[in-house]
């Protein structure tokens, strides 16, 4: 049977999430990621932005040079996750095959969902109409019989676009299109299909399997499949996860300890808030620090029962903190924090009232959050990252 | 000091002792054994300062005298030597140890130095049989908790009522309580929380005892102490209010399976090999009888990605199907020390208390409280 396979990619997702909340943004050059006289790079560019050369991953001081009346803004990781998260809700409505790739793009297999929602072309227009009405952003959605021809006929279209390439088709599709539209293709690999005299999918897909081998090793190969539309991996939903982490880079280095600890907190509130939603529980807290010279530690602790109490994953990364901190007392650029030896299960108790009264307070919080989001509502020790 | 002694005797009670010889110290005496002369036998004696034991065997004493001496050099020593007759003999404050061709000498520290093991004349006083007690400390002892974050919940608490003794443990997730007889009844209700610590090490000492164990409780109540043939031990005891236990125990069940011990044991434990990744989950799921099927307990559990297991025993319900999820190591614990051959579990909701009960006896009652897991 032939497959029928979306590929969903929200377009310039992090700005078009601030646009939608803020209509003065609208039509206007937007970057995320921060303000251009601190360090850091562009998170996303609208597609205003775009127009002026700039683009995610360079310096936002070499945005700003780019265009200086661009609006630029530092970003809320939290309203993202929200967005995503309805994003991934509305498509689950339309096949249980699903595979989120990121924040911002899926995987769909509609092989099958014809008698439900008519013919993928019609089932990628729904998606996209819910996802302009329900959370007014735009889509763009590739259509194809494999994962890499989805992805490259949605990357084409963008942004607010629909390609769909008949089945039978995706070689004749790919041939004229630069290699670089490939996935796996990066700038060396490029330039090395370029010295060999091959600049387009059609001429790659031509080599033998052996020398593509002989140049690129085993990665040749699969380029070789790709570049003939052969692709059988499946749209599977993401594998359990054997962690969840969260860090952030200061704008400015710091060993100012009530901020350090503030910080902690949110991270570790964040967490927390993650694995009661997945229901697990974790046994190992480790924390991540970066110094101001890049110099890069972690260090790990096993907590006696597994949990996902804000306060006992808080108080195992703040003893981890004040040890590492005692023990070096240097600038600090990054903090984070992972859990993980996930486990689901959560072993009741009987006794312990200020546990559980931990916990009351845990889910109170946690449907507060779901209601207004996540920055609604937080708890004293974060505190000083008030305006920040 | 001049003696002798059996090598077996003294090898015995080094034995005893040596439980209560300390192992971290920042008192290094305690790391060494008291001998002395005590009329005509030789007395051991060693303390970690939450307890203290004491032993008594025979000898023949020619001089009276007193030594400590590193307890686990001493009982290396005694116990590499063939069974023979020892002498040993105090030279200031150097033991000599002769035996057959073998002798050492060993370097000791002054008994005065040794910390004084308190002795108890007056408090509440009873006696137990040995059979009675073993069975109280091991019905127990394991649902106390091993942290210290809670003391009392690492004690057992200890119930005197006329000639009635309770025993209790928890330790936040499960509860153990275990009733007997006293010998000889105690006037009036007293109750102490003695460390579950030392009651291993009691239950040890009972293993080979036939006679009744005399219990004193030192008023106000700081030490206990166990007189048993030849052997003594006292220990501290835990200040503080232990949790009333009494209202954790379901009064009531929606659900009673009555199984097999070992069945039910032997299906848990199936159970817990792949329980292992997954934090110890096994689910029980209960189906009582209908027209043409008998009633059946379903024990299985899953591992992540690994695989899954299910094992089927027969059941005697009372009451409507349910489901419920434990920590397998729980169920195995309480399994483990029950010697009726059948069983019942009362349970009322997916996360409220289990309560096991054996059947026949109404002397013993172990509430565990169960995973929440996503069915």
């Amino acid at each position: 049977m032939n497959r029928r396979i979306l590929h969903i990619d929200l377009d310039a997702f992090f700005v078009s999430v601030e646009q939608a909340l803020a209509s003065n943004l609208k039509g206007k050059p937007v970057v995320v990621g921060g303000r251009p006289d601190r360090r850091g790079v562009v998170a996303s560019a609208s597609y205003e932005a775009r127009n002026f050369g700039i683009k995610a991953g360079i310096p936002l001081i070499r945005a700003y040079r780019l265009c200086p009346q661009a609006i630029f803004i530092q970003g809320n990781f939290a309203q993202y996750q929200e967005a995503s998260n309805r994003f991934m809700e509305i498509m689950a409505n339309f096949s249980p095959h699903l595979e989120p790739v990121g924040l911002d793009e899926a995987y769909l297999d509609a092989t099958g969902t014809e008698g439900i929602f008519g013919h993928a072309h019609e089932l990628a227009l729904k998606i996209k109409e819910r996802i302009k009405d329900e959370l007014k952003l735009t889509a763009s959605i590739g259509i194809a019989g494999c994962k890499v021809v989805a992805k490259i006929a949605s990357d084409l279209c963008k942004p607010d676009g629909l390609c769909e390439v008949a089945p039978g088709e995706e070689r004749l599709f790919l041939a004229p299109l630069p290699v670089s539209q490939l996935p796996g293709i990066g700038k060396k690999t490029e330039q090395r299909l370029r010295e060999l005299g091959i600049t387009t999918i059609g001429q790659l897909a031509k080599m033998s399997p052996d020398s593509l081998k002989k140049y690129f090793g085993a990665s040749g190969l699969i380029l070789h499949r790709y570049a003939n539309a052969i692709d059988d991996r499946k749209v599977e939903p993401p594998a359990e996860a054997k962690s969840i982490s969260r860090e952030t880079t200061f704008t400015e280095d710091t060993l100012d300890q009530s901020f350090l600890q503030a910080t902690l907190r949110y991270l570790c509130e964040w967490l927390g808030a993650e694995l009661r939603s997945q229901g697990k529980q974790a046994k190992v807290v480790t924390l991540k620090l970066r110094y101001a010279d890049f110099e890069t530690i972690s260090r790990r602790l096993t907590l006696t029962e597994a949990s996902d109490r804000d306060e006992v994953i808080f108080t195992a990364a703040l003893q981890l903190l004040s040890r590492a901190l005692s023990w070096k007392q240097k600038l600090v650029r990054l903090l984070g924090v992972e859990v993980s030896n996930l486990m689901k299960g959560k072993q009741l108790s009987m006794l312990d009232s200020e546990t559980q009264r931990l916990e009351h307070l845990d889910r109170a919080i946690d449907r507060i959050r779901r209601k207004y989001g996540f920055t609604s509502i937080q708890t004293g020790r974060t505190l000083p990252l008030k305006g920040v | 000091m001049k003696l002798f002694c059996l090598q077996e005797n003294l090898a015995k009670g080094l034995s005893i002792v040596g439980r209560a010889v300390a192992t971290r110290t920042t008192l290094p005496i305690t790391q060494n054994v008291l001998i002395a002369t005590d009329e005509s036998r030789l007395k051991l004696s060693a303390t970690n300062l939450e307890m203290a034991i004491t032993c008594w065997l025979g000898a023949k004493v020619e001089k009276d005298g007193a030594i400590t001496i590193p307890a686990r050099l001493l009982t290396e020593f005694i116990n590499s030597l063939p069974p023979d007759r020892v002498d040993l003999s105090l030279t200031q404050r150097t033991l000599e140890l002769k035996s057959g061709r073998f002798e050492a000498r060993i370097n000791g520290i002054d008994a005065l130095d040794f910390p004084p093991i308190p002795q108890i004349a007056n408090g509440i006083n009873t006696t137990i049989e040995v059979n009675a007690l073993r069975e109280g400390i091991s019905q127990v002892v394991f649902a106390a908790a091993t942290e210290e974050s809670r003391p009392v919940l690492t004690g057992i608490h200890t119930e005197f009522d006329g000639d009635r003794l309770t025993l209790a443990a928890a330790d936040g997730f499960r509860l153990a309580v275990h009733k007997t007889n006293l010998l000889s009844p105690v006037s009036g209700k007293s109750a102490i929380i003695i460390p579950a610590r030392t009651l291993t090490e009691l239950s040890r000492l009972l293993a080979d005892q036939e006679e009744p164990v005399t219990i004193t409780v030192k008023q106000p109540k700081s030490q206990a102490f166990f007189r048993l043939k030849n052997i003594e031990m006292v220990s501290q005891l835990i200040q503080g209010t232990f949790p009333n236990y009494s209202q954790l125990i379901p009064q009531s069940y929606a659900t009673r399976a009555v199984v097999d011990v070992a069945q039910f044991s032997r299906a848990v434990k199936m159970s817990a090999i792949f329980a292992r990744d997954g934090s110890g989950i096994v689910r029980l799921v209960i189906t009582p009888r209908a027209e043409l099927t008998p009633g059946k307990m379903t024990i299985s559990a899953r591992a992540e990605e690994i695989g899954d297991n299910i094992g089927e025993i027969d059941a005697l319900i009372d009451g409507e199907a349910a489901k419920i999820a434990f920590n397998a190591k729980y169920l195995t614990d309480v399994l483990g020390v029950i010697h009726q051959p059948q069983v019942a579990l009362e349970i009322t909701t997916p996360s409220s208390p289990g309560v096991i009960r054996p059947v026949g006896v109404d002397n013993y009652v172990h509430v565990v409280m169960p995973m929440f897991v996503q069915w």
